[in-house]
């Protein structure tokens, strides 16, 4: 809706634009939400810092749910196809989003992915976005649930820093527990934190080492 | 740096509204920026100032006002303001989406959003 006000001839000019500028992305989220809707699958938006172990899990993950549903990857990377190599190793369809310089992934590139992949007999695909604990939480993908991953290896204040990475978050997973105690980090009060910001939260600690919370974490996203 | 996508979604749908009209120079743009959306003003007006060069939108005002959260409690039916965690390690009490009556968790209904309210041009 546009309204021109204070219109004096040949001067200045005042006009509401009322334009929203996360409009945008979201608009095109939900194209991919009806799309993703329409062929029966679910997509999962994984967040989180660099090095927090995003592709291993999805690694992981994908090894346990590969035999049983049709999965496929969108794996974000700013340059490199190393994330992407990885989990083609697996045999599933994987499509490599290269950002350039582009700090997150949002819905348009999300769009032209899930172009370049036969959705017709999938039934997952994981959404691996950038390493980045800020700028992925204001770009909606058209998901149906967003993951946060935190590792221990962080430290213990990982998620204060990074509140609102929480809050838009369906799921919480925290990696490499098994070197909790060699990091002195509690995962304990990492949910704690998780739970101030948003109660009743579901946070899953998990370690792709000893395999612990991957079943559950695993069992956690096929209910989506 | 989300700030550069934000600062140029601003720019093009000003720039689009310009070439739709008659203007000569753009003065002042107002946006609204929502508590609750992960908008830095500071790194936003850099962006803002660096993409606008050489259009006529060049020196032009960024004024950003902010719009607090508004939250809603589907439990108890709280509506107002969220909660503030005050006690964490960062500059500035950090909204949460717990209930501050019943302690459940609330949903967003005011502050997401980023948006343009105005913007004032010669024409």
């Amino acid at each position: 809706m546009i309204q021109t006000i204070e219109a004096s001839p040949d001067e200045i000019y005042d006009i509401e634009l009322e334009h929203s500028l996360l409009e945008a992305n979201a608009k095109l989220a939900k194209e991919n939400r009806s799309l993703l809707d329409l062929h029966g699958i679910s997509a999962i938006d994984v967040m989180g810092a660099i090095g927090s172990g995003k592709t291993t899990l999805i690694g992981q993950l994908v090894g346990r749910l590969k035999d049983r549903l049709g999965v496929a990857v969108l794996n974000g990377d700013a340059t490199t196809s190393t994330d992407a190599d990885l989990i083609a190793g697996q045999n599933v369809p994987v499509v490599q989003i290269a950002t350039v310089n582009g700090c997150h992934l949002d819905a348009n590139l999300v769009g032209k992915a899930l172009r370049k992949i036969d959705l017709s007999n999938l039934k997952l695909i994981l959404i691996e976005n950038i390493g980045n604990l800020i700028c992925p939480a204001e770009f909606p993908l058209g998901s149906k649930a967003r993951v946060v991953v935190v590792s221990v290896t962080e430290g213990q204040y990982m998620v204060r820093k990074h509140p609102h990475m929480f809050l838009g978050a369906d799921l919480v997973v925290v990696n490499k527990v098994d070197l909790a105690a060699a990091m002195e980090v509690s995962v304990e009060e990492l949910a704690a934190d998780v739970h101030k910001l948003k109660p009743g939260l579901k946070v899953i600690p998990t370690s792709c080492k000893t395999g612990v919370g991957l079943d559950e974490l695993t069992a956690a996203l096929v209910a989506r | 740096m989300h700030e550069l996508s934000i600062a140029s979604a601003v720019v093009d749908s000003v720039l689009e509204y310009l070439d739709a009209h008659e203007v000569k120079k753009v003065m002042t743009v107002r946006l609204a920026v929502g508590e609750l959306s992960h908008v830095e003003a500071e790194q936003l007006r850099f962006c803002y100032m660096a993409i606008t060069q050489e259009t006529a939108m060049e020196n032009s005002t960024l004024e950003i006002e902010s719009v607090p959260a508004i939250v809603e409690c589907p439990r108890c039916s709280y509506r107002g303001r969220p909660k503030y965690w005050a006690d964490a390690i960062s500059a500035a009490p950090i909204p949460t989406l717990e209930c501050p009556t019943c302690g459940g968790a609330v949903e967003p209904v005011e502050g997401n959003d980023c948006a343009i309210k105005t913007v004032r041009f010669v024409a």
